[in-house]
C-alpha cells in the first residue's frame, strides 16, 4: 500500500500538488469571510429590530403615559429615540404622537405656572388691600389676656359699619357650588378669635358702605 | 283620565327621587370640608369648656362664653358628666352644666381634650341632615385651697347633625351647613 502511494505521488508533480493546495486554502478562505459578512449583516439586522421594538415601546409608554413619567423623562427618552434615525414608518409616525404628546403637556404645565403666578400676584395684592383689616382681627387674636383683646376688638370695630356686619366664611368651592360657615356678626367673629385664639380666616372680599367703612366681610377657612 | 293620573303620580315620584339624589351628590372635596367644620366646632367646644372652667376667667367673660358655646348645641341637648367616685352618669342640659362647671368648688381646673377623631362617619339620613359621631378625651384636673387633687380621664362621644341651610344677605341668597351639636354621652371613665 506504502509503495503504491509513493508510486502516485512520484507520478504527480510537485508543482501541480501546490497549485492545488492553494487553491483549496483560496476557496476555503473567500467562503469564511462570505459566511463573516453573512453572520454580521444578521446581527446588524437584528440589532435594528430590537431597537426598532425598544423604540416603540418606549414610545407608547411616553404617549399612553398618565403621569407616572416626569415630562423631562418623555423628553430625554424622546430624542434618544430620534437620535437613532430609524427609518421604520411606525416608529415615525409615534415620534409625531409623542412630540404632539409632550407639546399638550408643556403647554399645561406652562400654563399652570402662569396661573400660579397670578394667583400669587393677586394675592399680594388683596393681602394689601385688606391688610389693616387683617392686622386689627391678628391684634385680637394675638391679646395676652382679656383685656386686650376687648381694647382690640373696639379698634378693630371702627373700620365696619356697625358691629352686627355680616361675615360669610367660606369652607368650600366645587364651581359654581358655594359652601358656607354659618353666617356670623362681626362682633362674634372677633370675639371667636379672642377665645380660641386662631389666625384669622383669609380675607377674600369686603364690602364699604359710603363712609368707607365695611359693610359685608367674606373669609376663607384656611 | 285614570291613565293620565297615574302617569302624573309616577312623574312626580321619579322628580321627587332624582331631587333627592341630587342632593346625596355631595362631592369628596366638599364632605371633607364639612367633616372639617364638624370636628373645628367640637374643638372650639373643648377651649369654651377650659375658658368656662378656668377660675380665672373673669365672671362677665365666662358668661359670655357660656352663649357661646351654648349656640354650638342643638335645643335639648344633654351633658354626661361623671366621676371616678360614683358608679352612675349624670345627665344636665348644656347650660346647667356650664354653669356648675363655672361654680365648681375648686381653686383651679384645668381641662383638656384631646384625641378628637369620628367614630361613625357623617352619613346622611332620610330628613337630608347628616349624622356622625366624634369621640373625645377630656383629662379634667381640679385643685383645692388645701391642694388636694382630683384627676380623671373620660371618653365621651359626641353626636353631631350637620344640615344645609340658606340665608339672605345683602339680597343674596347664601348656602351654608349649620352644624350643632347633640348629647355628650360619657362611655369610660377612669382615673388620671
Amino acid at each position: 500500500m506504502k509503495r503504491k502511494i509513493m508510486q502516485t505521488a512520484r507520478v504527480l508533480n510537485p508543482r501541480l500538488i501546490m497549485m492545488l493546495i492553494l487553491a483549496i486554502s483560496l476557496s476555503a478562505g473567500f467562503s469564511s469571510c462570505q459566511s463573516q459578512k453573512k453572520l454580521a449583516k444578521k446581527k446588524a439586522a437584528q440589532e435594528l429590530a430590537e431597537r426598532t421594538a425598544q423604540a416603540k415601546t418606549d414610545l407608547l409608554a411616553i404617549i399612553n403615559d398618565e403621569g407616572r413619567m416626569t415630562l423631562e423623562e418623555k423628553e430625554f427618552k424622546l430624542n434618544s429615540i430620534k437620535r437613532m434615525n430609524l427609518e421604520d414608518q411606525e416608529v415615525k409616525d409615534l415620534i409625531v404622537q409623542a412630540e404632539q404628546k409632550i407639546a399638550v403637556e408643556r403647554a399645561a404645565i406652562e400654563k399652570r405656572k402662569e396661573d400660579e403666578r397670578l394667583a400669587k400676584e393677586r394675592e399680594a395684592g388683596e393681602r394689601g388691600k385688606y391688610s389693616s383689616i387683617n392686622d386689627a382681627m391678628v391684634a385680637v387674636a394675638a391679646s395676652r389676656d382679656a383685656s386686650a383683646a376687648n381694647l382690640a376688638i373696639r379698634e378693630a370695630l371702627q373700620q365696619f359699619s356697625n358691629d352686627d356686619v355680616p361675615v360669610l366664611i367660606l369652607i368650600s368651592q366645587d364651581g359654581d357650588e358655594r359652601d358656607y360657615d354659618e353666617p356670623t356678626t362681626i362682633r362674634k367673629y372677633l370675639e371667636y378669635l379672642k377665645d380660641q385664639k386662631k389666625s384669622p380666616d383669609k380675607i377674600i372680599n369686603a364690602a364699604y358702605d359710603s363712609n368707607g367703612k365695611i359693610k359685608e366681610l367674606e373669609l376663607q377657612k384656611r | 283620565m285614570a291613565k293620565l293620573k297615574i302617569f302624573i303620580f309616577l312623574f312626580s315620584l321619579l322628580l321627587g327621587f332624582n331631587q333627592l339624589k341630587a342632593q346625596d351628590n355631595i362631592s369628596p372635596a366638599r364632605k371633607l370640608a364639612i367633616d372639617s367644620l364638624a370636628l373645628e366646632k367640637v374643638r372650639d367646644l373643648s377651649t369654651y369648656i377650659s375658658i368656662v372652667g378656668n377660675k380665672d376667667t373673669p365672671w362677665s367673660e365666662a358668661n359670655r362664653v357660656i352663649e357661646r358655646t351654648l349656640e354650638l348645641f342643638a335645643d335639648g341637648a344633654m351633658m354626661g358628666v361623671s366621676s371616678i367616685n360614683r358608679e352612675e352618669v349624670n345627665y344636665y342640659g348644656v347650660r346647667e352644666y356650664l354653669e356648675r362647671l363655672m361654680a365648681l368648688n375648686y381653686d383651679k381646673v384645668d381641662i383638656t381634650w384631646y384625641n378628637i377623631q369620628y367614630i361613625s362617619d357623617l352619613e346622611r339620613q332620610p330628613d337630608g341632615r347628616y349624622v356622625g359621631v366624634i369621640t373625645v378625651y377630656q383629662r379634667f384636673e381640679g385643685t383645692t385651697e388645701e391642694g388636694l387633687r382630683y384627676v380623671d380621664v373620660t371618653k365621651k362621644d359626641i353626636t353631631v347633625y350637620v344640615e344645609r341651610k340658606s340665608t339672605q344677605i345683602s339680597g343674596r341668597i347664601i348656602g351654608f351647613w349649620d352644624v350643632l351639636l347633640g348629647d355628650i354621652r360619657v362611655s369610660e371613665t377612669k382615673p388620671g
